[in-house]
């Protein structure tokens, strides 16, 4: 029996996907901040916490950020510990004068062994109050904080630290269409050739896709439940996979309920493409056409520039080929089965 | 018709959204009905006959022709009926009859494609529904959403393209049929 290379490349590459998606620590980040809403000309004092941050004192500097791209230093920084300080704002009323409601700002915490970390919607109310304190207002360029690069995930609002489940939702999903392609280009095959080995090789196919679909599913779900708040939302992008999940579930039973072995083949070939269209228009077409939490709908940033930094990269290209590899080592083994099946019926 | 006399029984009067939901609904089970069972309710030597005589893509498109002629009488019973016990009419005609024929041709494509292929399992009947519902969510859920701003319940300014959407599963599920129905259709 031949070696197949491609295994051997699918064992180191899912462990690195597991140890590297599991253990590389997140950058650090501001995990809160409060209050969220100041009135802008008193003496505000600024309790932020941070997540894997070394705050020090002396060296730690907090600024607040100001739609005119304005920053406001703290006049004083009470460290606490290494993830918590206090920073105290003076503020003046001229930064927010065009807009008398509240303004937006971000918050900013500069220190030199982490770099700099921004936690945004800061709300500042303005006040008639004329300025007393003549606070000293800086445009601070956003390139003199400090800069760390180093090998680490990045540190977002929200997500924390599920961001490491692009690892595993994400690349799952596209292994699962990948896997569901070839098996539609097996079917294809059988159509034009009627040959019962490609028919059982797109039906192992499906059934590994459809593995995945669930996998998919579930890791979707808890992703959802850390943080949109709920296992299940309304999302179209949720309904739609879960129908197209149907339609696979379907396929089985089609499968399964055919006692003739040429037209159970025959059968589940043209349902397979059918399924793989539907599938495509439920989980690529549909959801455009309304708003999705989902990152890439209704304005949300997707796979794009900032998004996808390189420590990401570095772990997520390979999961989906880990994946995929996976999942044809799966489907190999399953055909195995069929065609013993099918020898044994004989 | 039966089930739209129990329907208002129960509900009294129908109005707006459940009005159109339950509409639908009863138009996927007349339609599952009607045409889900087109090929499975002809005898083993009729369709032996008709392999012999037609065309597979010809037999298709008759089955097709005749299915959408039934569906759309029957939906049109049902919606004089809808709009008799209701005692309102449709707030936008004009949008309704679109989405109507258009979801109906959905209806008939996916429907009459799935009776070809649950000739062969061994319980016809209950594989028809398990392999459309599916399926016909899609064209539910656009038929749905643009019946309901048919009926003013909302405003949408993306009618246009569901409507473009709608007919683009259509047309898919009309050219797979067609494509494939040769591969599936033996005696």
């Amino acid at each position: 029996m031949k070696l197949a290379w491609w295994k051997l490349l699918a064992i180191p590459m899912m462990l690195y996907v597991i140890l590297a998606g599991t253990l590389i620590p997140l950058k650090p980040g501001i995990y809160t901040y409060s209050p969220t809403r100041i009135t802008a000309y008193e003496d505000e004092a600024i309790k932020i916490q941070g997540y894997n941050t070394h705050f020090e004192a002396g060296e730690t500097k907090v600024w607040v950020k100001l739609v005119n791209d304005r920053m406001v230093p703290a006049h004083r920084v009470n460290v606490i510990s290494e993830t918590d300080l206090v920073a105290h704002f003076k503020f003046t009323k001229d930064f927010v004068r065009e807009d008398p409601a509240f303004a937006d700002a971000t918050l900013i915490v500069d220190t030199p062994t982490d770099g700099y970390s921004i936690a945004p919607n800061l709300r500042l109310k303005a006040s008639d109050v004329p300025n007393r304190f003549g606070v000293f207002m800086d445009t601070y360029p956003l390139t003199r904080l400090t800069q760390v690069d180093d090998f680490r995930l990045p540190f977002r609002q929200i997500l924390h630290e599920t961001i490491r489940n692009t690892f595993f939702h994400v690349a799952i999903w596209m292994a699962m269409f990948l896997l569901l392609l070839v098996s539609c280009y097996h079917s294809i095959q059988y159509l034009r050739k009627g040959d019962l080995v490609a028919d059982r090789k797109s039906a192992s196919l499906t059934s590994v896709g459809l593995f995945f679909g669930i996998a998919g599913l579930l890791t979707g779900s808890m992703w959802a439940k850390y943080t949109w708040g709920t296992f299940w939302t309304n999302d179209i992008k949720l309904n739609m996979s879960a129908i197209a999940m149907l339609i696979y579930f379907a396929y089985w039973l089609l499968r399964n309920s055919i006692s003739d072995i040429d037209s159970r083949a025959r059968t589940s070939s043209v349902y397979n493409l059918f399924a793989f269209a539907s599938l495509m228009i439920l989980v690529m077409v549909i959801p455009r056409f309304s708003d999705s939490l989902h990152p890439g709908n209704g304005g949300n940033p997707a796979f794009a520039g900032e998004d996808l930094d390189n420590t990401l990269r570095a772990v997520f290209y390979p999961a989906i080929i880990a994946y995929t590899l996976f999942g044809f080592w799966m489907a190999q083994l399953h055909n195995r089965y069929l065609d013993l099946l099918y020898k044994y019926n004989d | 018709m039966a089930i739209t006399f129990v329907v208002f029984k129960v509900f009294g009067t129908l109005e707006g959204p459940t009005r159109m939901g339950v509409f639908w609904i009863i138009m996927v089970f007349i339609s599952i009905n009607l045409v889900g069972y087109s090929f499975s309710l002809v005898s083993d030597r009729r369709r032996l006959n008709y392999y012999q005589l037609y065309d597979p893509v010809e037999f298709l498109i008759a089955k097709l022709l005749a299915n959408i002629f039934k569906l759309i009488v029957a939906g049109i019973l049902l919606i004089g009926l809808f709009m008799l016990f209701s005692a309102q009419g449709l707030k936008n005609a004009w949008l309704f009859t679109q989405i109507y024929l258009l979801a109906s041709f959905g209806l008939v494509g996916v429907l009459t494609f799935i009776s070809s292929i649950a000739v062969y399992s061994s319980n016809q009947m209950s594989m028809v529904t398990i392999l459309s519902l599916p399926l016909l969510i899609p064209v539910m859920m656009i038929g749905m959403r643009v019946s309901l701003v048919s009926e003013r319940m909302f405003f949408d300014t993306s009618t246009g393209n569901s409507l473009l959407m709608l007919f683009g599963i259509d047309l898919l599920m009309v050219v797979l049929s067609v494509l494939f129905i040769s591969f599936t259709w033996k005696p």
